[in-house]
């Protein structure tokens, strides 16, 4: 048994590397991971590289199983649908199955009799609409309980998955309206920061609405933006550069 | 209500044979205690107490619906 190490962006991608190098199968192989890595900031910053340390298993012997412990349920549902190098779009069909189950069945415990999901998939980011509340409660205040659901939703589907899919729940279409106001806020205060020459503050919003605050504007040469605060809430400051 | 929160914390955690969940109910307000497994505890509460208060704040909702309370106590 030979012992080597290798390296990638992702332990997936280590281990692919692995398999060309070595020219062996994955199931050939014992797999020991070194070090999980990190994309870093954007990709760009502070990423590490993914370590792992493979020794080939000369005869085949009977498959090892590998420590992961994805359930072996999706590891079939997976090989099934697609080659073992890229993940195709069959992964996404199960996941789009799977987060949708999981929804209707909140759904259904909540209970909401008259709500349906619609789910599809787009740039790997499943998108999941309930329509039939009416009444806004799966909205509830500024969007809390539609965040809590979709932070749930997202949780459970990358524990069953063991993989990062974004999962967005929307209900009446509120994230796109949500969007609307937001943008209109930012417009508004960067006019009012250019006017008066001073910093403006939002109150305390999500990741994703601040995402929208600094995305709205970007294409302001005469503004700047920057978030402020600890924890998961922070405040937008929009800042007049003259 | 006891239910959606047993289907949550049992899809949350690694052990979802020991998720024990037991419902005392007032006239207005109801109490849920969550109980899971020692190391399962943090997958409940989440980074900064994330999951377990999305967790309260989707049984808040559902509680809304019949003109309850829930309180929801993960005991230790």
């Amino acid at each position: 048994m030979e012992t080597f190490n290798f390296e990638g962006k992702t332990t997936e991608e280590a281990i692919k590397n692995a398999c060309s190098q070595l020219n062996v199968n994955r199931e050939e192989m014992e797999i020991e991971i070194i070090e999980p890595g990190s994309p870093g900031i954007f990709g760009l910053v502070g990423g590490r590289k993914a370590k792992i340390k493979v020794s080939t298993i000369k005869e085949k012997p009977a498959p090892v199983k590998e420590e992961r412990s994805i359930s072996d349920e999706y590891i079939a549902l997976k090989e099934k649908g697609t080659s073992k190098e890229e993940p195709g779009p069959a992964i996404d069909e199960n996941a789009i199955i799977i987060a949708e189950d999981i929804l209707n069945k909140i759904l259904e415990l909540i209970p909401m009799e008259n709500a349906t999901v619609n789910a599809e998939q787009q740039n790997g980011v499943i998108t999941m609409n309930i329509v039939g509340d009416k009444s806004g409660l799966l909205i509830g205040k500024k969007g809390k309980t539609l965040d809590a659901l979709q932070f749930i939703v997202n949780r459970i589907v990358n524990k069953k998955l063991e993989k990062n899919i974004q999962v967005v729940v929307d209900s009446e279409n509120y994230r796109k309206r949500r969007e609307e106001v937001l943008v209109e806020m930012a417009l508004r205060m960067s006019e009012k920061a250019k006017r008066l020459k001073k910093p403006m503050v939002t109150n305390l919003l999500n990741p994703h609405d601040r995402r929208t605050i600094h995305l709205a504007l970007k294409d302001d040469d005469e503004i700047d933006t920057r978030s402020r605060g600890d924890g998961i809430f922070k405040k937008v400051l929009i800042i007049s550069r003259k | 209500m006891k239910d959606l929160i047993a289907y949550i914390a049992k899809a949350l955690v690694d052990k979802p044979d020991e998720v024990v969940i037991t419902e005392i109910e007032g006239a207005q307000t109801s109490v849920i205690e969550l109980k899971v497994a020692k190391e399962d505890l943090g997958k409940v509460i989440g980074k900064q107490g994330r999951t377990a208060r999305a967790m309260r704040t989707v049984l808040s909702a559902a509680s809304a619906k019949i003109n309850k309370r829930s309180v929801l106590e993960i005991i230790e």
